[in-house]
């Protein structure tokens, strides 16, 4: 028999057992800090990594037309020199590069290679972006992981499912299997006249505190752009309405087709959720920001561009709220309203 | 086909691909506007509005109220708490009929023809007070409210008015990560699991509909209704005086349910931001002209789709499991039967959550149907106590008409007030019964999200069940 | 008649594609298809059809069910098989495939469309497309009691003339217009009706001459196939399963009475 108190002490052991038991299960399993993400992190941090990485970097400065060196490329990877002559001469070895002077260039085996490897990020990007909800911002180092590990039949499959696409989501071609890949389009901005109107086509990824900055500014592919003014470098435009100035070093990254004859400005939209309970609109479009299943549901429910929208009513809890569109009401949530593009309209007949 | 007709064809393939890379990234969309476009130009030349929409006006003034500020939740309450009592009350009879019809008049039969040719009595045991037992039982308890309740829900539905419930909801179920339509497939829960999981075809969006089917469990189905009561008028009941005891109980039954509300909600938040975090989202609701429903269409293909299809499933794993209940409380090594060894060997462990070993066994052999929860718990308590003039014989599940009956039993078998609690607790957080874990299989065609759904409100249940009783022990002994 | 191979004149097309698509194609002179929006009453024309004496299977390896049901109509044996609603024919998910698998390889005698008359102008969209795959449709223009209620006025005239198919006004819910659609389905099986169907005006230049070239060289290929410029754009969208059926030359099996190509 156990005593009264012996329960008690008992007990007092083996709450403080159970609490032990439950942060040991939290600290193995956290995101991102756990136990289980940081052995993943390590295993990821081996030779192949490094020079897949440099392959697709040479690849890059060739595509862009740019020379490459071994400081380059040590900054570039954020390693050491020394790692990056032994690197260097690891590519050598295997025949991926040649170098000349200082110059290092792909062989074709090393285009191959690296074409390869860039396929498989893209497609994983772009797989990332539509078909799950990680963030934005982490799709690129998300694919930059994942590229080193998965097969090339997985990727092929996954690319298949997809629709096979040819454009990452960031409006980078993806390479074919059989490696083609399109001459680079457009103008950068920076280099754009006084009074062109162009489209943008690419904004570039990295490094990401430009990025995340153009992205604040509203600028996505996709979007028209009219040249204001051109200042001592200093790019002004209008997009969507209004006037944004760039310095040279963040109008270069973004990559800009001329439209050509004069087009029309496209007028400024507004978004879907500031119209109020009886407003009417017109879709003008919905945001690249909008992808996958998503816009293809709201396609589907025909919020397209051209089609007319009202908002009719508010849920109890105020949001979602229903909009008709094309006969129908559909509930729209505040996050994806923001996400859809409408001109307004006044006038209360249809 | 020989080689040169391959090569062309490749040649299309790649011709086509350069193709896409010209034609830029937004060529979908502009495929699909320009469907639309043609879509729109023949729709203006062959639809004429004349004059007033008059029935979509008569759905926005109804639906300004059903979605307004102050009354859409009420009437949304109002209108289930109708449907549950309507199924509840409703179920009451016919249940009783079934039961004194197949339990206590086919089952005597049954018996005395299986005397009458000689059976052996293991084979008899098995077949008639292990099998059949098992699924008149299940049939029994299951059907009469599936029958009532899936027919209402269905009418609910049909008539457009569940789409204005995920539209309210949505607000909060958004904020666990979750969809409203999952506020939808847990009421569905509230009736039956499996049909709830089933259900969550309604939600469109990969992760979404994952969230709803994990987390579907910690509606208190149907089957678990009827313990919680049971024990919540024992336990909690007898606290108080009569007067208070009924609703006391019936509180702390609706305080139950509440709190597998609570779980569910957090447990979606939990999976979305953790293991679900990365799966895709998509959420789109549209809310349907109402419609006025057509009753006997809705009542037959709510009595097949759902209800006929769910008890068919519960019978073909009841069966089962009451030859397993049988066997356990027969097949004896030494002095001991199965039942005997299982539950003194668990006892330590389940003490430590405040359960015991006879509910550790009536939950792991009652798994294909949590009806038998109850009958199996006080057979084995009447095995193990030994208790005499009680019960139908070793191995053979029962219920009491009278509840005081029942808490003699238990009482005897060394309950306490904590034993209820934790059985409470742990009848709303354990796995699902086999018939929804197999449905979730079927709908999720994933082993992986089935382990996670079956194991992760038992990981719950022992866990909260634990603390319950550590803090137990800690301030009231 | 004792025979399944009976019908030396009846049209029946594609009969192989139709068979391994999973289809019983025993005593059956015509195959129909239904296809809608999810919520447009299909399940209730298919049902007044049938009798709703159809059993229902699943298509193999896909968890999307399909409903297949039969009827006899001046002497004809028919087969009915219900796809499941969707809204649209061009996306990636699993049941829009199904149903663009189903009306392409397997060229039913007739799709029938089944929109909401009352929100027709999206239902459209679904149609508009389904015209770009088969020749041989009638739209089911449903739910015309609501639309008449919410004084809608749909001229069914001027809508069959631009979409150069057969438009049945129909209230399936008050088993109105079945005759109509029942005859207008014989017509267009048996060929007195000849659909003109509406392909798509609205595209781009560009896309068009993308089309276009790709069309020409498929044509090269697979001479018999009826939709080019819509496998063209399929291409140009990069659909998997139409690129597989191009490598693997499957599309030239497409089309009445070549029985020659098997896979």
């Amino acid at each position: 028999m156990i005593t009264l108190l012996t329960v008690g002490i008992q007990s007092g052991i083996l709450f403080f057992l159970g609490v032990v038991v439950v942060l040991i299960f939290f600290w193995i399993f956290w995101p991102k800090k756990g136990l289980i993400a940081l052995f993943s992190k390590i295993k990821m941090n081996n030779q192949r990594v490094q020079l897949e990485d440099a392959l697709k970097y040479l690849f890059d400065c060739e595509y862009n037309k740019n020379l490459c060196n071994m400081n380059s490329i040590a900054g570039n990877l954020n390693i050491s020199d020394d790692s990056a002559s032994q690197l260097i001469e690891r590519l050598l070895v295997l025949g991926l590069v040649t170098m000349d002077d200082n110059t290092i260039s792909l062989t074709d085996t090393g285009r191959s290679y690296s074409l390869r490897v860039i396929r498989v990020h893209r497609i994983w990007e772009r797989y990332l972006a539509d078909e799950t909800s990680v963030a934005q911002a982490d799709w690129h180092n998300e694919a930059d992981r994942i590229e080193h590990f998965v097969t090339q039949e997985d990727t092929e499959k996954l690319a298949a499912q997809m629709g096979n696409p040819v454009f990452d989501p960031h409006g980078d071609p993806i390479p074919s299997i059989d490696g083609e890949l399109p001459e680079p389009k457009g103008k950068l901005l920076s280099n754009l006249k006084k009074g062109v109107t162009g489209r943008i086509i690419h904004i570039e990824d990295e490094p990401r505190s430009i990025y995340e900055q153009l992205v604040v500014e509203g600028l996505y592919p996709g979007m028209q752009v009219y040249v204001t003014d051109v200042d001592k470098g200093k790019t002004t435009f209008i997009a969507n309405g209004d006037e944004c100035t760039l310095t040279p070093l963040f109008a270069s990254q973004i990559t800009v087709e001329l439209l050509s004859g004069t087009v029309p400005l496209a007028p400024k939209y507004e978004l879907l959720s500031s119209l109020a309970i009886g407003e009417k609109a017109e879709i003008a479009g919905i945001s690249p920001n909008c992808r996958g299943q998503q816009r293809r549901r709201l396609m589907d429910l025909g919020v397209v561009a051209g089609s007319l929208v009202s908002a009719e009513m508010k849920s109890a809890s105020g949001d979602p709220i229903g909009y008709r569109v094309m006969g129908a009401t559909i509930g729209i949530r505040k996050t994806q309203a923001d996400l859809i593009f409408v001109h307004k309209k006044n006038d209360t007949n249809e | 086909m020989n080689d040169t007709h391959l090569k062309e064809r490749e040649n299309i393939l790649s011709e086509a691909n350069k193709a896409r890379w010209d034609l830029g990234i937004d060529l979908h969309d502009t495929v699909i506007e320009s469907i639309y476009e043609d879509a729109s130009r023949i729709a203006r030349k062959a639809v004429k509005q004349k004059g007033e929409k008059a029935a979509y006006a008569l759905d926005l003034r109804i639906d300004k109220i059903v979605t307004s500020r102050w009354l859409g939740f009420p009437i949304m309450f109002l209108l289930l708490a109708l449907v549950f009592w309507l199924t509840v009350t409703g179920a009451n009879y016919p249940s009783g009929l079934l039961a004194s019809f197949l339990i206590d008049y086919m089952h005597p039969i049954l018996k005395g023809v299986a005397a009458s040719i000689h059976m052996p009595w293991w084979l008899d045991g098995v077949l008639i007070d292990g099998a059949y037992l098992a699924m008149a039982w299940v049939i029994a308890v299951m059907l009469p409210p599936m029958a009532i309740f899936f027919p209402l829900f269905t009418l609910l539905e049909d008539l457009g008015y569940l789409p204005r419930v995920a539209f309210n909801m949505d607000s909060l179920f958004r904020k666990a990560g979750a969809h409203g339509k999952q506020a939808l497939t847990m009421s569905m829960g509230f009736g039956c699991n499996a049909a709830g999981v089933i259900a969550a075809r309604v939600i469109d969006s990969p992760r979404e509909r994952l969230i709803a089917i994990i987390t579907n469990n910690f509606s208190l189905c149907n089957g678990r209704w009827p313990t919680q009561i049971l024990i919540a008028s024992i336990f909690i009941g007898g606290l108080v005086p009569a007067q208070l005891a009924s609703v006391v109980s019936a509180g702390a039954v609706v305080g139950i349910a509440v709190l597998g509300i609570f779980f569910s909600l957090v447990v979606s938040w939990g999976l979305s931001k953790s293991v679900l975090r990365g799966e895709a989202s998509a959420f789109s609701l549209e809310l349907p002209p109402y419609r006025p429903p057509r009753i006997w269409q809705t009542l037959y293909t709510s009595l097949i789709d759902r209800t006929i299809i769910v008890l068919w499933r519960a019978v073909i794993f009841a069966v089962p499991a009451g030859i397993v209940i049988w066997l356990v409380a027969n097949v004896h090594i030494g002095e001991l039967s199965l039942a005997e060894y299982f539950i003194q060997w668990s006892n330590p462990f389940a003490f430590v959550f405040g359960l015991n070993g006879v509910i550790l066994l009536a939950y792991i052999i009652a798994i294909p149907a949590n009806e038998i929860v109850i009958p199996t718990i006080l057979m084995l308590t009447v095995l193990i106590t030994g208790a005499n003039g009680v019960g139908a014989g070793t191995g053979v599940i029962f219920e009491l008409n009278s509840v005081g009956d029942t808490a003699n039993i238990l009482h005897a078998g060394g309950w306490t007030l904590l034993t209820g609690l934790n059985l409470m607790l742990f009848s709303l957080l354990h796995n699902p019964c086999s018939t929804t874990i197999y449905t979730i299989f079927k709908e999720t065609r994933s082993v992986k999200w089935t382990v996670v759904s079956t194991f992760l409100p038992i990981v719950l249940g022992f866990m909260v069940c634990f603390f319950t009783t550590q803090i137990w022990y800690l301030f009231f002994v | 008649m004792s025979n399944s191979n009976n019908c030396d004149n009846c049209p029946v097309h594609n009969k192989e594609n139709l068979i391994k698509l999973g289809l019983n194609m025993e005593q059956v002179d015509y195959v129909i298809t239904m296809a809608g929006n999810p919520n447009t009453g299909k399940s209730t024309v298919f049902n007044n059809l049938t009798g709703l004496h159809q059993h229902t299977g699943n298509w193999p390896g896909k968890t999307v069910s399909r409903a297949e049901g039969g009827f006899i109509y001046n002497e004809k044996r028919y087969k009915v098989v219900d796809l499941p609603g969707t809204y649209s024919l061009l996306s990636t998910s699993t049941d829009e495939e199904v149903a663009r698998n189903f009306i392409l390889f397997g060229q039913p005698d007739v799709t029938v469309i089944v929109v909401d008359a009352t929100r027709l102008e999206r239902n459209l969209n679904l149609a508009l497309q389904i015209l770009e795959i088969t020749d041989r449709a009638v739209l089911c223009l449903n739910l015309m009691d609501e639309a008449k209620r919410n004084n809608i006025e749909i001229d069914e005239r001027a809508l069959s003339k631009e979409l150069g198919i057969p438009v049945i006004p129909a209230s399936a819910r008050r088993k109105e217009g079945m005759k109509e659609l029942l005859a207008a389905i014989e017509e267009v099986a048996a060929g007195k009706y000849v659909c003109k169907p509406h392909k798509i005006k609205s595209r781009s230049i560009k896309l068009n001459n993308a089309i276009s070239s790709l069309a020409s060289k498929l044509a090269e290929q697979f001479p018999n196939l009826p939709n080019l410029n819509w496998v063209a754009l399929r291409l140009l969208e990069g659909d998997n399963s139409i690129i597989e059926a191009v490598q693997s030359g499957e599309l030239g099996s497409i089309n009445a009475g070549d029985s020659t190509v098997q896979l």
